[in-house]
């Protein structure tokens, strides 16, 4: 226990302390070449962190690339990253701080759409744009938001491709399955408007619980409706299993595909042969051919030996290209004009295509196919980026 | 010495009362959620620091405000004030319904029931997708009244405080610490420990209702996990226990240095503060098991009402 002297001892330490650390927020140059201060929180401690941090890598990478080109408007750029713990609470306050208190001239997303969704409000209102590189809920963009711009596919359009691909091959009919949850349900609702756009007809749609295991009946269920092209929007686990009972049963339709989980090694690892032929849905790949993507493959690999390289890198360096071309445009650091530019924006970053509508919703952006080849994903949609052809039809399951 | 308190306390409640006169966005914001925790912090020292009987799923009361209040603004149009109290309503009687059966339960028993509690909800919510939304969570119309709601948040703590203080000197607190010190004997001296027990469980469940209304006010969109998480009750224990539990200051002046402490600890050091939260855990429970308050009541017989 501490003796009295002691206490004072601590107090006048903390206070010093408070003190040091107060001082230094409030000493801030303030040169007229200062840098323009993009600010974001992400999640780099708690559930999301191993994530977070891969996209806080491509913000660094990006404003440290750009700082070398000479910066924008004759200024270096500075992130000043927080920590939010994956939690929304701590992301809304750390806007705050960085509008209010840090002053940033603009500010990039958090990681996660839920994180996204309520950070949202607190840049709208002080008309700061946000670039959101990880959000891919529509709804967040479709809320009558002015500041807020999205840069994923959103979950409509994960099965765009294999429509598109069946379309082309002239079949015809095609089934769909989903996870009863809000992210498959949104795939399962734009598949359906575009597989009828596409003049393919919808012969089956149902939907399992999550974390269901058997899916012997909805098997029987799709059999008996023999689809030429069976579609699930999925994840992981589901994906695998469906995949496994397909076989058991010998359900066999020309095309089937996956949405989320279907990318992963360990989808292959648990599936082997039979992972064979399935098609898969991906925002992102390392050697897609997007201009800039192998350069920045390279310098993330030697800036960061040995640290995890994915989509959601890719896509905070891209976000960050995006704000930074439209700051360049508009030629001034004013919220407006910010958005203006970034409405007008048409262009490709290293994550692929960027364009908004109006509300600031993702339009350019593609999603791209995959099929799984001797085991390795080869990426067969759309074509200006398939880098193999896709096998088709998908054999018996017992010559795979 | 009591005016002057009493005057301290006037002069400290009106600055704050000023304060969003002055203050940026990020001060408000910030102190409403400190003011969030104070309250909490407060709720969880009524049934926890009064009858010692541990609550480990109190986040459950704060997470079902959240939702009652939320539906109420989304679904049927109602203003947040009305909505968050209704949210309270909802806390007080789902603490009703597990306080009745779980209370019997003892020690351990009661901590693990309540640390289920909040998984279960947690769960309910995500399967009653048609009400909550399910795992895509619940998103409120836009709405800016972060200065509406700074002054929300100040009332509720002030209220659970002032709740505290009334009971802590009163003849039913001293039938709950009575229950805290030896149940037993406060059984044998006639006290109707049940229905005690379920007084300090329905009144620290209410405030952490309306809170979580305003809370999901505020943020504008909740989901399961951020209204749920157990780290929400371990933060409300420990401040409580470094303040000082069982007393009237304690858990507003934990939830005080902690919230305050960790908002300049952590935008400089990453991972510093999540090993500076433990170490005040282990700290407090071997060196000052009381409490900051605690030590000094000792040291310095300062009252037992502080």
């Amino acid at each position: 226990m501490f003796r009295k002297k002691h206490d004072r001892l601590t107090a006048g330490w903390v206070a010093v302390l408070a003190f040091v650390l107060g001082i230094e927020t409030w000493v801030t140059p303030a040169a007229a070449q200062s840098p323009i201060k993009i600010g974001a929180s992400l999640s780099l401690t708690g559930t999301y962190a191993a994530l977070g941090q891969n996209q806080q890598r491509g913000y660094q990478l990006c404003a440290k690339q750009m700082n070398e080109k000479g910066g924008v408007l004759g200024r270096k750029i500075e992130f000043v990253l927080y920590d939010d713990q994956s939690q929304p609470a701590t992301g809304v306050r750390l806007y705050e701080k960085l509008i209010t208190s840090d002053k940033v001239d603009a500010i990039m997303g958090p990681y996660s759409s839920a994180i996204t969704e309520a950070v949202a409000n607190v840049n709208e209102k002080y008309k700061m744009p946000m670039v959101a590189p990880m959000a891919s809920t529509t709804s967040i963009f479709k809320k009558g938001r002015k500041f807020a711009f999205m840069v994923q596919s959103p979950a409509e359009v994960y099965l765009e491709g294999l429509i598109d691909m069946a379309a082309k091959r002239g079949l015809k009919t095609v089934a769909i399955i989903n996870e009863d949850t809000l992210f498959p349900k949104a795939t399962v609702q734009g598949t359906v408007e575009i597989a009828k756009k596409k003049g393919l007809q919808v012969v089956f749609v149902e939907a399992y619980p999550k974390g269901n295991t058997d899916f012997s009946a909805l098997m029987t269920k799709i059999r008996a409706a023999n689809p030429d092209v069976l579609g699930a929007a999925t994840y992981f686990d589901d994906a695998v299993a469906i995949t496994r009972q397909m076989k058991e049963l010998n359900v066999n339709p020309k095309m089937y595909g996956v949405t989320v989980g279907g990318d992963l090694p360990k989808f292959y690892e648990l599936l082997g042969k039979n992972a064979e032929y399935v098609y898969g849905a991906s925002q992102w790949e390392p050697e897609l051919p997007y201009p800039g993507a192998k350069e920045f493959n390279e310098s993330y690999k030697k800036e960061f030996p040995g640290a995890d390289l994915s989509y959601h890198s890719a896509g905070g360096y891209g976000g960050c290209q995006a704000l930074v071309e439209a700051i360049k445009r508009a030629g001034s650091l004013d919220g407006e004009k910010i958005r203006e530019a970034v409405l007008k924006l048409d262009f490709n970053t290293v994550y692929g295509g960027f364009k908004v509508d109006q509300d600031g919703f993702q339009v350019s952006h593609k999603m791209v196919m995959f099929q799984w080849q001797e085991g390795k994903k080869v990426i067969v949609w759309p074509d200006e980026l398939a880098a193999g052809k896709a096998r088709f039809p998908a054999p018996p399951w017992n010559q795979r | 010495m009591r005016w002057a308190v009493l005057a301290a306390l006037a002069i400290g409640l009106l600055l704050l009362a000023l304060y969003p006169l002055v203050a940026t966005g990020y001060g408000i914001r910030f102190m409403l959620q400190l003011f969030m925790w104070v309250a909490l912090a407060q709720s969880w020292n009524l049934i926890s620091g009064l009858t010692g009987y541990v609550s480990f799923g109190h986040v459950a009361f704060f997470g079902t405000g959240a939702y009652a209040g939320a539906i109420l603004v989304t679904t049927h149009g109602w203003h947040w004030g009305p909505a968050s109290l209704a949210g309270g309503v909802a806390a007080v009687i789902l603490a009703l319904i597990i306080g009745y059966p779980c209370l019997r339960l003892k020690g351990p028993y009661f901590a693990i029931a309540m640390l289920g509690l909040n998984e279960v909800m947690r769960v309910l919510v995500s399967y009653f997708e048609g009400l909550t939304g399910g795992g895509s969570g619940l998103s409120l119309p836009t709405l800016h009244a972060s200065g509406q709601i700074y002054y929300a948040m100040g009332a509720a703590a002030l209220a659970v405080t002032g709740a505290a203080h009334l009971l802590i000197t009163s003849r039913v607190g001293l039938r709950f610490m009575t229950i805290r010190e030896d149940e037993i004997a406060a059984e044998a001296m006639g006290i109707n420990t049940e229905r005690y027990k379920l007084y300090a469980f329905l009144l620290s469940a209410f405030v952490p209702g309306v809170v979580g209304g305003f809370f999901a006010r505020d943020q504008g969109y909740i989901e399961p996990i951020s209204v749920f998480p157990l780290l929400t009750t371990i933060t409300m224990i420990v401040m409580v226990l470094f303040g000082g539990k069982g007393t009237i200051w304690g858990p507003v002046l934990g939830a005080v240095t902690l919230f305050v402490f960790q908002e300049l600890v952590w935008a400089r050091f990453l991972y510093l503060h999540q090993i500076f939260f433990g170490a005040i855990i282990v700290f407090v429970v071997l060196l000052m098991p009381r409490g900051i308050l605690g030590v000094l009541q000792e040291r310095y017989r300062l009252p037992r009402t502080i």
